[in-house]
């Protein structure tokens, strides 16, 4: 004989079962054809910057900002330098541009000291920021050296840049900016215009990428995902196809 | 026996279709044969703006409204107007409306066509429809534009040919009328000849559709013809542009044997002229070319040119080759959007590249692509490219 809990739960089984279906029928079924709208000359590509003259760096500040960034990146067999690669003109672009303004940033008190993981916390946009620096920098050296920090030899360059960078030289800055802090801002963003895409100012030629062997904004490797163990023979390509 | 013959007048009770249910049915077919939609609209009432080499036409509403569509033509008012191009009152039509081509349809199509007209919605839209210049706005004029060049000569039938290959012949030089795009044009807007050997217009090159292996359809077969005009896809290419409106309003909802009756007839078209051949003396454009391809072509189109299910083949594809490069230099400069049709649905599109590539590296890689993969075709000069780039930005 049948346990009627099981008769039971076999009739509610079979009810719940229809009410799946009329649930089922009701449901609004609904296919969706059509394509995705399309414009001809569309997408936001981003514009090469132009690369003569200065756009925010004043001669002496530009002459000390290629000095800087080529003891950074010194031309050698590896790549030639940071100034013949345009890192002085990418910082100048970005300072002149959004970068230079912070304005993607919330820029109103209050100001309060942060944890080194939250970067800057002043009032200073990064545009200030150099400005403040560099100009510091030059009462430095010509305090000094009675020199230019762009006349200094290269010892006495490497010298000063050790100096802020581990402290031992103190420039006349803002509290809430340190010396060590400008010292990374600008080895951070030389880093930026060496690696970044040329059509930003930088990295000319592709010389960081072919350095570190990148290729680049490529995008198809399928004839080479079977080739293991051999290096990729092609060179770099830019976002504006360049080669 | 007597249950049998009450299910078969059943069953034939079901399948009879009223007798005017059946003209309207057959109409909405010729509708659909003779791409209305493509000039007037989805809904028939008009206002899609045509660029033409004398001014702009707008295409007129022809749903059934009485005060701004064709609610008060008769039967006879509309058969003139499709055959003779004259509207009632003796307004002389333009012959962008291509009465010249309409003028083959027999009595029996022009009366279903029109009862099928007299069903859809009609639509209250009041449209300008002669934007043309001075002093082609001048509607008189096209008394002696018919004079010189409206002739119609009824489609002969060839008894030696198939019955696919005189539907064909049909459906081609008549209601389909091909030949508005893809016939070369005189200085007065005319056909000059019936061949349908391509020519440019509205920023496109209409393809050469005869049997010439590089200009035109020579390499395609009947069934590679077929699936692109029914899907708007083949293994040779895709439908975009001006041809993506007739695939879509059109030739997918045409039967498919009046694709293959055209197909048949557009594979016995004899050859043309041919687009001019294979480049010469291009060594460097072609050298800087395949270097270009790969790093902005391949990724989609392939290293072989062979494209794939959704990325067209560049390799045999007859819109590459034609003589004159219009298509495929406006494909690059500011991307592309095949059709999408139900068995067909992707409808891929191609990014604009004008932004990343030049005029000259433009046309290195489009000489590159002309002469590669045994397509063979004249180089293209980057002054076409810039040409061209000029115009699109134009707007025209």
């Amino acid at each position: 004989m049948q346990h009627p809990s099981r008769a039971l739960s076999r009739r509610s089984l079979l009810a719940s079962a229809a009410a799946m279906a009329v649930l089922a029928g009701s449901a609004d079924g609904k296919s969706l054809s059509g394509t995705v709208p399309w414009s001809p000359f569309a997408g936001e590509p981003p514009r090469p910057v132009n690369p003569l003259g200065w756009y925010f760096f004043n001669p002496g500040e530009a002459a000390t900002i290629e000095a800087i960034v080529d003891r950074f990146i010194p031309g050698d067999h590896l790549s030639p330098g940071g100034k013949a690669c345009g890192c002085a003109v990418y910082i100048d672009r970005q300072l002149a541009g959004a970068f230079g303004q912070a304005s993607r940033l919330y820029m109103k008190g209050p100001f309060m000291p942060g944890l080194p993981t939250q970067g800057f916390q002043g009032d200073l946009t990064p545009a200030g920021r150099y400005r403040l620096g560099l100009r510091a920098l030059a009462d430095y050296t010509n305090t000094t050296y009675k020199k230019d920090f762009r006349a200094l030899t290269a010892e006495q360059q490497d010298e000063v840049l050790a100096g802020l960078d581990g402290g031992k030289i103190t420039l006349k800055l803002k509290p809430g900016f340190s010396s060590k802090e400008f010292f990374e801002l600008m080895l951070q963003n030389t880093m930026e215009g060496f690696f970044a895409d040329p059509l930003y100012g930088g990295n000319k030629n592709m010389a960081s990428w072919k350095m570190i062997g990148f290729p680049g904004a490529r995008y198809d490797y399928r004839d080479h995902i079977d080739k293991h163990n051999q290096p990729y023979p092609n060179g770099p390509v830019s976002i504006y196809g360049q080669v | 026996m007597k249950t049998i013959l009450k299910t078969l007048a059943a069953a034939l009770a079901v399948v009879a279709v009223p007798a005017a249910a059946q003209t309207v049915n057959a109409g909405k077919y010729q509708v659909i044969i003779g791409d209305c939609e493509g000039c007037h609209g989805k809904d028939l009432a008009g206002g899609v703006e045509l660029q033409t080499p004398f001014g702009k036409l707008v295409s007129s509403n022809i749903t059934p409204d009485k005060d701004t569509g064709i609610g008060n033509y008769s039967a006879e008012d509309f058969k003139q107007a499709m055959t003779k191009g004259v509207a009632p009152g003796g307004k002389r039509l333009y012959p962008a409306m291509p009465y010249p081509y309409y003028a083959h349809l027999d009595d029996r199509s022009l009366t279903d066509m029109w009862n099928y007209l007299k069903t859809v919605k009609p639509v209250k839209k009041s449209i300008n429809v002669n934007q043309l210049r001075f002093p082609y706005n001048l509607r008189i004029g096209m008394l002696g534009w018919n004079a010189m060049f409206f002739h119609p000569k009824p489609i002969v039938q060839d008894p030696a040919k198939s019955a696919a290959w005189n539907r064909g012949a049909y459906l081609v030089n008549g209601p389909a009328h091909c030949g508005a795009c893809h016939a070369p044009k005189n200085m007065f807007g005319a056909d000059k000849s019936t061949a349908l050997t391509g020519t440019s217009l509205q920023g496109w090159f209409a393809s050469d559709l005869t049997g010439d292996r590089h200009a035109g359809l020579g390499a395609w077969s009947v069934a590679d013809i077929v699936e692109y005009l029914g899907t708007g896809r083949s293994n040779r290419s895709m439908a975009s542009g001006p041809m993506a409106e007739v695939v879509e309003y059109s030739t997918s909802q045409m039967s498919n044997a009046d694709l293959t009756a055209i197909a048949v007839y557009l594979k016995d078209l004899p050859p043309s002229r041919g687009n001019g051949g294979a480049a010469t003396g291009v060594d460097v454009q072609m050298k800087a070319g395949a270097v270009a391809y790969d790093i902005s072509c391949a990724a989609c189109h392939g290293r072989d040119g062979k494209g794939s299910a959704i990325f067209p083949p560049l390799a045999g594809n007859a819109n590459i080759t034609q003589v004159r490069a219009d298509t495929i230099v406006r494909m690059v400069l500011a991307g592309g959007k095949a059709v999408a049709t139900p068995t067909a649905p992707t409808g891929p599109g191609m990014p604009s590249l004008g932004w990343r590539l030049n005029n000259d590296q433009v046309a290195n890689i489009l000489t590159y692509v002309r002469n590669n993969w045994g397509n063979q075709a004249p180089a293209v000069s980057p002054e076409t490219v810039g040409r061209i780039r000029g115009s699109l930005r134009s707007g025209s």
